[in-house]
C-alpha cells in the first residue's frame, strides 16, 4: 500500500462512503502524512455539511409570480399581435383573390346588370304597396294594442 | 415529496389551478435558491436566477412527461441556468485577499478562527471549477442524492462521485494550512 494509493481514497473515506481495509488502516496508523490528509479531508467534510444554507428573501414566491404573470401577459400581447396580423394578412389577400377573379371574369358586368334589376324590382314593390300603407299601419297599431292588454292583464294575474 | 403529491401538484399546475404553481414554487424555492446562491454568491443575481428556473418550469411543465422525478427535473433547469450564466464570469477570489479577510486574533481563539476558516473556505469553493462548483453546492444540501445529481447532470454516477472527489481534493489543497 503505497500513500498515493491512500491519498486517492481519503475524500470517500472521509464522507463515510468508504472503509480502509486493512492495509490502507495499517498505512494509516504510520504515515504521518497520510493521517493528516484523512484528518484534513474529514475537517473540510464537516465545515462543507456545515456551511449556511441561504434562505430566499421572503418576497421570492410574490416577486416570482408576478414575473410568471408578467412573461405570459408578454407572451399573450405577441400571440395576440400575430394572430391580428395573420387575419389581416388573410383578409387582404382573400379580397385581392376576389378582386382578381372577378376583374378577369368578366363578372362586374353581370354584376352590374343584377344590381339594377333589384333596384327596378324594389322600385315596383314600393309603388305597389304605398296606397295601402295606412291600412297595414292601422292594423300594426291595433294588434300592437292587443297585445300590450292583453300583457297587462295577463301580468296581474300571475302576481 | 411523495410522487403521489408530486403528480397531483403537477396535474393541478397542467390544468391552471389558482395557487397551484404558487404551492411548487413554495415547495422548491428554498433548494432552487440555496443551490444558486452557493453558485453564484450575489444574492440578487441568485435570486433573478431563480426566478428564470422558475420561469421556465412553468413554461416546460405542460411538456413534461414525468418519466424523471420532479426535483431531479428542477435540478437539471438549475444546473442549466447556472451553466448558462457561467459565460457571464465570475470575479476571481484570492484566498489571501486582506480586505475581506477576517483579522486574526493575537490570542488563539477558537470561534474567530472558525470564523475564518468559513471565509477562507468560500473562497476557495469560488476558486473551483464551475462543474465542481455547482456539485459542492448541491451534494451538500440535504436531501440532494448522487443519483439526482448524475440525472440532472447527464453525467453516469461514478463520474459524478470522481469529480466530487475530485473537488474535495482540490479544496482540501486550496485550504491546506487552515485544515490543520
Amino acid at each position: 500500500m503505497t500513500c498515493e494509493d491512500v491519498l486517492n481514497a481519503v475524500e470517500p473515506i472521509a464522507a463515510g462512503e468508504r472503509q480502509p481495509d486493512a492495509g490502507m488502516a495499517a498505512h494509516l496508523s504510520t504515515c504521518v502524512s497520510c493521517a493528516s490528509a484523512l484528518d484534513a479531508a474529514r475537517r473540510l467534510d464537516a465545515l462543507l455539511r456545515q456551511r449556511l444554507v441561504p434562505t430566499p428573501p421572503p418576497q421570492f414566491t410574490t416577486r416570482t409570480m408576478a414575473r410568471i404573470r408578467r412573461a405570459r401577459w408578454h407572451n399573450e400581447q405577441v400571440i395576440d399581435w400575430a394572430f391580428n396580423a395573420g387575419l389581416a394578412l388573410i383578409a387582404l389577400a382573400t379580397a385581392a383573390g376576389i378582386w382578381i377573379i372577378v376583374s378577369r371574369s368578366g363578372f362586374t358586368l353581370v354584376g352590374n346588370d343584377a344590381l339594377q334589376l333589384l333596384g327596378a324590382g324594389m322600385r315596383t314593390f314600393v309603388q305597389r304597396v304605398s296606397p295601402s300603407l295606412p291600412v297595414y299601419a292601422l292594423a300594426t297599431v291595433l294588434l300592437v294594442t292587443a297585445l300590450g292588454i292583453w300583457w297587462w292583464a295577463e301580468r296581474d294575474a300571475t302576481l | 415529496m411523495e410522487p403521489d403529491r408530486e403528480r397531483e401538484l403537477i396535474e393541478r399546475c397542467r390544468r391552471g389551478e389558482v395557487g397551484a404553481f404558487e404551492e411548487l414554487v413554495d415547495r422548491y424555492k428554498s433548494l432552487v435558491f440555496a443551490m444558486i446562491m452557493r453558485t453564484i454568491p450575489d444574492r440578487s443575481q441568485a435570486e433573478d436566477l431563480a426566478q428564470d428556473v422558475f420561469l421556465r418550469i412553468h413554461r416546460g411543465l405542460p411538456y413534461f412527461r414525468g418519466e424523471a422525478r420532479l426535483s431531479t427535473w428542477i435540478y437539471r433547469i438549475v444546473v442549466n441556468v447556472c451553466t448558462q450564466d457561467r459565460g457571464r464570469g465570475t470575479a476571481q477570489v484570492s484566498l489571501d485577499d486582506t480586505n475581506a479577510r477576517v483579522s486574526t486574533p493575537v490570542v488563539a481563539d477558537r470561534h474567530a478562527h472558525d470564523l475564518e476558516v468559513r471565509d477562507r473556505l468560500e473562497k476557495a469553493i469560488a476558486q473551483l471549477p464551475a462543474q465542481y462548483r455547482l456539485l459542492i453546492a448541491a451534494h451538500y444540501l440535504r436531501g440532494v442524492q448522487y443519483e439526482d445529481l448524475a440525472e440532472a447532470m447527464n453525467l453516469p454516477l461514478g463520474t459524478v462521485k470522481t469529480q466530487l472527489h475530485r473537488a474535495k481534493k482540490q479544496l482540501r489543497m486550496l485550504l491546506e494550512t487552515d485544515l490543520r
